[in-house]
């Protein structure tokens, strides 16, 4: 008989979310959902007669995280409505941002999974404020490595958090001469960091990997072979920035993404009979309480051919790169592996970057409500967003955000997994919910809002 | 009350740098100074009133060599926003010690940025060295017009230098020319916000500096901070400046009192009478905000 266990909310993730599983008599999971209960916040809504240049300042504010992927794909998805190509030194100063934020956003996500982790060959659980060895120095090298790419994302972007130098038809400002240095200065102390912090967190998720067991609220849980896996398919546009329809060859097709409601996906209404008040910190949700995931959760679910898919490093790295390895610790394995290129691609473009070079359009056309689109692969995976301009102004905005794919993804992954251990595949997608959370694409009579876009 | 502020020390100084004396508004503090802070490597760049384009309208500018320091010396009675670039200097210009120049005001809103951040974000700890230069008031851009072009009858682009002393508006042409106008004009043509000032000598700087209590030619210096008095002291352990003590030249630091005393004096009754600018509909009075006090 199956039981129903509810995880709420969860933790050591950006925004709200929550986990509502059944689970078998050996607490594996048969179906879990997993789900956002952020309030939704209406951007796409509230953007509609707005100016396309401040649009995507308010998109950014979706998350502060990733606020780089927001504004990028929101003033690029602009620049492909009006059809406006932008120099090539504002294409490198955007490419430098891009990189940065990726650095900075893997390397505070390793604090965020670390205590999920064992220090290898041991049994200790890696508390990353202990001042102990060999944790002190990794927390001391994430520490740096954020600040590093922080400190490059503000010389480029203006702003570390919410950048302030993109701008509808490049960016505002291109830097100094003095400026460039410092920032070669920075990336090759990068590089080094990122390549030994890579080869550290490897280790850490490698040993998990051959690891049978792992404590949790005083349990003793089996790590299955399989922790994780799923049969989804997976969705990237390109191994390091993103594409947009702008481009000759884009790699991201409008026609093939569709969504359907929460309701047509979740879970009806059930009744929580399974609860662990140990479960860290502070129990699970008690026997007798409800959940409705249909009702609750605050996220479309995106389909890409019809089926939830992952975004993110791996499906970067498998679209890329032939990745093969799947499950939880092969998600988080791939994210390090994208370290070392990030500092690699700052070191190359800011090679390229003239100083003195224009660093915004000629022309900046103000739009004939023409549909246009822009990728940004985001930290956590590909983040398209839709615009409508005419005469300046947004007509129409839509977000498709990495976690809003990975969420029936991650759900899906869920199966066949310990309850106890549904936490640690969720983060494994280094979820973003306040970015998940969005309006609805799809209209009232459920159809499909691709097909409308491509009208 | 202080109306001078704190400092450690406070000198009759000129710099020993004759390109620098050619340009400067007085004795060249400021641009040797910042010349001085580069070329030790205190700071890696200096916010100044750079040259903006319309004649003696400023424009704020990042300088990092001598000559753009030369560019912007010498005093234009206007409105410079120095601190636009508080910040952007520290991002697409990758400073990482930011010298600055301000007036008074200006010198308080550096201070109030490292100590509440808003929106400044690791602004705070770059900035390397604040310079300030008296001021007893400032202008708009069209306030100067008025003065040089109607007052004075001159063209601003004739002129070459423009002075405020002993209770004349002086401007000196290229060609040779002085004109004059008695102060007592100028109140209707000051910004209203300097109306509510209570800082004549900067008080918040590191190093301040004025022509008022010193010769011709010479400058007024206060050396406050630590930091300052580093800067100070690093600066005439290279000869770049003459000096006298302040008590031996004329009219010295009682001029430099009593003016500050009246601007402050005079300010403060501007600040009270805002709490009773209005009246509300039961007669009781009804007024106008003080930053200098928590609403
Ligand atoms: C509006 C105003 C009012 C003043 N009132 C008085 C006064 O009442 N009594 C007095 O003794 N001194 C006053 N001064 C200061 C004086 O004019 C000189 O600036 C000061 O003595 C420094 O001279 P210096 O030769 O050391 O500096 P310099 O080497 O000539 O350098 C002056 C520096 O000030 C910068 N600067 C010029 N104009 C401005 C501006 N508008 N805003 C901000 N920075 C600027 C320049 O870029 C330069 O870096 C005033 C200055 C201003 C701008
Ligand atoms: S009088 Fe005061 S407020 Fe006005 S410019 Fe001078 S320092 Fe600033």
């Amino acid at each position: 008989m199956s039981k129903v266990v509810e995880i709420s909310p969860t933790t050591r993730h950006e925004g709200h979310s929550k986990l509502v599983m059944q689970v078998n008599d050996d607490g594996i999971v048969e179906r879990g959902d997993w789900l956002s209960i952020t309030p939704v916040r209406g951007i796409e809504k509230l953007a509609i007669g707005k100016t396309m240049e401040q649009v995507p300042k308010i998109a950014s504010r979706v998350c502060g995280i990733c606020p780089i992927a927001h504004t990028l794909a929101g003033v690029e998805a602009m620049e492909a409505s009006i059809g406006c190509e932008i120099p090539e030194d504002a294409k490198l100063l955007r490419y430098i941002l891009q990189c940065a934020n990726r650095t900075h956003s893997h390397a505070l996500h390793n604090i965020l999974s670390l205590p999920d982790m064992h220090i290898p060959g041991t049994d200790v659980k890696i508390n990353p404020f202990t001042k102990e060895e060999p944790v002190r120095s990794a927390a001391l090298r994430i520490q740096r490595l954020r600040e590093i790419a922080q400190t490059i994302g503000e010389i480029v972007g203006g702003e570390a958090i919410h950048p302030s130098n993109p701008r509808v038809g490049g960016c505002y400002k291109n830097i100094t001469p003095r400026a460039k240095a410092k920032i070669y200065d920075l990336a090759k102390e990068g590089r080094l960091l990122a390549q030994e912090h890579m080869e550290f967190m490897i280790s850490v998720f490698r040993d998990f990997q051959t690891r049978g067991t792992t404590e949790v609220g005083g349990v003793e849980v089996e790590i299955p072979d399989d922790l994780g896996y799923h049969r989804q398919g997976y969705m990237a546009t390109a191994p390091m920035y993103g594409s947009s329809s702008l481009d000759a060859n884009p790699t991201w097709f409008p026609e093939r993404f569709t969504e359907v409601r929460p309701w047509d996906w979740y879970m009806g209404e059930v009744e929580i009979s399974e609860a662990d008040p140990n479960y860290p910190i502070g129990g699970t949700t008690p026997v007798g309480n409800k959940a409705w995931p249909q009702m609750e959760a605050c996220t479309g679910v995106p389909l890409y051919d019809g089926q939830p898919i992952e975004v993110g490093p791996r499906a970067r790295l498998v679209q890329f790169k032939n990745y093969d390895e799947k499950g939880a610790m092969g998600l988080q394995i791939a994210r390090q592996m994208e370290f070392p290129d990030t500092m690699y691609g700052i070191l190359d473009a800011v090679d390229a970057l003239n100083t003195s070079g224009p660093v915004v359009a000629d022309k900046i056309p103000q739009g004939d409500g023409s549909l246009g689109w822009a990728a940004n692969e985001a930290p956590r995976g590909t983040d398209v967003h839709l615009a409508r301009v005419k005469d300046g102004r947004v007509q129409y905005y839509s977000l498709l955000v990495p976690t809003t794919w990975n969420f029936p993804t991650c759900s899906r992954a869920l199966t066949g997994a310990p309850w106890r251990l549904a936490e640690v595949i969720m983060r494994a997608y280094d979820p973003c919910v306040s970015c998940a959370t969005h309006m609805l694409v799809i209209d009232e009579d459920k159809r499909l809002v691709a097909q409308k876009l491509i009208q | 009350m202080d109306v001078l502020g704190n400092y450690k020390s406070v000198i009759s100084a000129r710099s020993t740098d004759k390109d620098i004396t050619k340009k400067s508004q007085d004795g060249g503090i400021i641009t040797t100074l910042f010349a001085y802070a580069l070329e030790e490597g205190i700071i890696d760049g200096a916010i100044v009133a750079g040259p903006g384009d319309e004649p003696w309208k400023p424009e704020p500018v990042v300088a990092t060599t001598k000559a753009e320091l030369l560019a912007a010396a010498g005093t234009r009675y206007t409105i410079s926003p120095n601190l636009n670039l508080i910040k952007e200097a520290t991002r697409s210009y990758g400073l990482d010690r930011v010298g600055i120049v301000g007036t008074p005001c200006q010198m308080q809103a550096v201070r109030k940025a490292q100590l509440y951040p808003i929106g400044m974000r690791d602004v705070d700890d770059k900035i390397a060295l604040a310079l300030g230069i008296f001021c007893m008031e400032n202008l708009s851009y069209q306030a100067l017009e008025a003065i040089v072009e109607d007052h004075c009858n001159q063209k601003m682009e004739s002129v070459k230098k423009m002075d405020i002393g002993k209770g004349k508006f002086t401007v000196y042409t290229e060609r040779g020319a002085v004109s004059q106008m008695p102060l007592k004009l100028l109140s209707k043509y000051v910004q209203p916000g300097c109306n509510v000032c209570l800082d004549y000598v900067a008080n918040l700087a590191d190093i301040s500096s004025g022509s008022v209590g010193s010769p011709d030619g010479w400058s007024t210096v206060f050396v406050r901070s630590m930091k300052g008095n580093a800067v100070w002291d690093g600066a005439i352990a290279a000869d770049l400046f003459e000096t006298k003590p302040m008590d031996q030249v004329k009219p010295g630091l009682d001029l430099v009192t009593k003016l500050a005393t009246e601007k402050i004096t005079k300010n403060q009754k501007n600040v009270d009478a805002r709490k009773t600018f209005g009246l509300k509909a039961d007669g009781t009075a009804k007024g106008l905000r003080n930053p200098y006090e928590t609403p």
